[in-house]
């Protein structure tokens, strides 16, 4: 049996023996090597069945000829390598972070001054129901309710508007505010879609698992993608729940149940009995999507399928809310005391 | 002060009465992770601290170290290179291939490989030694401290693949990263049951010793493979 293994100095055909039959050495650019050998580190090729004597085979093959040109330009192409993969991890997630957190600066500047907008041009035209972006695009592009053109849909409302009038120099004020709080919104979206991006090559299996943004949040409140993969998944559960968890160590308030992957619409559209069992299944599929992505970097699409699996289990495992533990005659389950008996217990 | 080689390039040296481990310095004048350097007829040593170093407990817990100055060394679990330096120091005429596979530590094995010409970095998981095939030859040691919960596995498919007839292992065994509640005795006994035939290789164990006072539930191994057919 004969068979082809490329290595890192060139494409070999070997034989049984493991002796060269042919070979194809590589330029000896170590920059191009050092992709090459980062494509082949990922591309799970066929390998013979014990390592051969790749040095000799390098020699053989006339890729170099002493000992010392092997050492030299193997260890320079590795240290390439691996500058390469770690440049490209390493920095990705301090921008994430920076990008989440100036998500949330934004989030806060547009509500205050989309509030201002709202009320200020309220003066003027009070019958006009909206709000945020819509309002924000409307004031943007009208300024006086008076350039409303008749074939708008508002053009009924702006005519018999009872807001009093707009004076030349209040409207271009207004336009520019508007026009402001515009480019905010955009710059958002932007910043959504960098983000969407970005998490796809620093944390696919996160942005899998949990979302792009809310897990972007989670590597943003935990530090690093480090730190995150670090956690137990109790801890991931309940990060960003920091008001909760105050409370509970100060007064004898219970330990928050959630925190911001409460927030993913899995567990806010689910019923409430169910919430805490879907919190914890997601939490551990969480963290082990984000230690994947820290340790190996690779996609793993099985960890969503079982989260999956796992969300479906526990929705038909608890289809109706726990009865009450104090009505007579309770016919609990076996599966439902336990539970009960669980919750009492820990208090 | 007398210096004496207990083994291939490691030394054991008498400082005014204390004896304390080191290697010759291969790049002189340059300490690595803050270790004391000293001068002994024109000689420059690095101090090698066994509390921060396996391989170092292990020399002192009487470990014959089968690490010769032209040996090929695959190390898995390099970490940021404390003990890669000192096996650099003691290859001075071999080479050590350092696994490592968290690029935030690997970033700190990078600048020490900068500095040293004999050690190759590799980015990759200990457990798929396919993935570093194309690069790493046949080894006359493999080393491994991986702190996994799979400590046998990963040394038998790595020295299956990798290690050359009757090469050596040497091994690190952390009980906790196994089990943190069963006896690490019972632990050790489990894993070095496997090593003796659990995963198509098979080693005759030469040495295994507890690395206690040094390394809390380590056991520290020295192992020979076996060959087809003996
Ligand atoms: C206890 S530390 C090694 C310390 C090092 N031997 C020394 O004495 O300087 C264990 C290292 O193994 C690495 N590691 C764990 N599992 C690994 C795997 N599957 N492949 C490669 N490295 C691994 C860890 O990232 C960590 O840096």
């Amino acid at each position: 049996m004969v068979s082809e293994f490329t290595v890192w100095f060139g494409r070999l055909t070997l034989d049984e023996a493991g002796e060269l039959i042919d070979c194809h050495p590589f330029e000896k650019n170590p920059d191009i090597l050092a992709e090459r050998l980062l494509e082949l580190q990922e591309g799970g090729q066929k390998v013979p069945a014990t390592a051969p004597d790749l040095r000799r085979l390098a020699f053989d093959c006339g890729f170099v000829d002493m000992d010392e040109d092997y050492d030299v330009l193997l260890r320079d192409v590795c240290i390439r390598a691996a500058k390469n993969r770690i440049s490209s991890t390493d920095t990705d997630d301090v921008r994430i972070v920076h990008a989440v957190e100036a998500l949330d600066d934004i989030d806060k500047n547009v509500n205050e001054l989309s509030e201002r907008l709202l009320e200020w041009y309220g003066l003027y035209f009070p019958e006009l129901e909206l709000t945020g972006e819509p309002l924000s695009r409307f004031v943007l592009a009208f300024g006086s309710r008076a350039n409303v053109p008749d074939d708008h849909p508002l053009f009924e409302k702006a005519s018999k508007s009872m807001g009093s009038e707009l004076s030349f120099a209040d409207e271009e004020l207004l336009r520019s505010f508007a026009s402001n709080l515009c480019s905010l919104y955009d710059t958002r979206r932007h910043i959504e879609s960098y983000i969407v991006t970005g998490m796809g090559s620093l944390a696919p299996n996160l942005a899998d698992v949990a979302g792009a943004l809310l897990g972007a949040r989670l590597i943003s409140i935990a530090g690093s993608l480090q730190k995150l993969a670090s956690f137990p998944s109790s801890t991931v559960q309940v990060i960003g729940a920091n008001r909760a968890l105050f409370k509970h160590l100060r007064s004898n308030t219970p330990p928050p149940k959630h925190g911001i992957i409460f927030n993913n619409i899995i567990i806010k559209n689910a019923p409430w009995w169910q919430r805490g069992k879907l919190a914890r299944a997601f939490a551990a599929k969480i963290s082990l999507a984000s230690r994947t992505d820290f340790y190996s970097g690779k996609k793993d699409p099985s960890i969503k399928e079982k989260l999956e699996l796992k969300l479906t289990a526990i929705r038909n495992a608890n289809p109706s809310p726990p009865k009450k533990e104090t009505k007579p005659g309770g016919k609990a389950s076996g599966a439902r005391g336990k539970g009960r008996k669980k919750k009492g217990g820990k208090r | 002060m007398s210096v004496e080689e207990l083994s291939d390039g490691i030394f054991e040296i008498d400082l005014d009465g204390r004896k304390t481990l080191a290697t010759k310095n291969i790049m002189p004048g340059i300490s690595v992770y803050g270790e004391r350097l000293f001068r002994e007829e024109g000689v420059e040593y690095r101090l090698w601290d066994p509390r921060r170093s396996k391989l170092g407990a292990m020399v002192l817990k009487k470990f014959e170290i089968p690490l010769k100055y032209d040996s090929t060394v695959l190390y898995l679990g390099a970490a940021s290179g404390t003990t890669v330096s000192h096996v650099s120091d003691i290859l001075r005429d071999g080479l050590v291939y350092a696994v490592e596979f968290s690029p935030r530590t690997m970033r700190d094995l990078i600048q020490l490989c900068d500095q040293r010409p004999n050690i190759i970095p590799i980015l990759a998981d200990a457990n798929k030694p396919l993935s570093y095939a194309h690069i790493v030859e046949k080894a006359d040691v493999i080393f491994q401290d991986v702190a996994q919960p799979n400590q046998a596995e990963i040394a038998s498919v790595n020295s299956k693949y990798f290690l050359e007839k009757h090469g050596h292992l040497i091994l690190s065994i952390k009980s906790r990263s196994i089990d943190t509640l069963a006896s690490p005795k019972k632990i050790f006994k489990d894993e070095v049951h496997k090593l003796e035939g659990g995963f198509g290789v098979e080693f005759e164990v030469l040495q295994r010793k507890e690395l206690d006072s040094f390394h809390e539930d380590h056991l520290g191994l020295v192992a020979r493979m076996f060959v087809d057919g003996e």
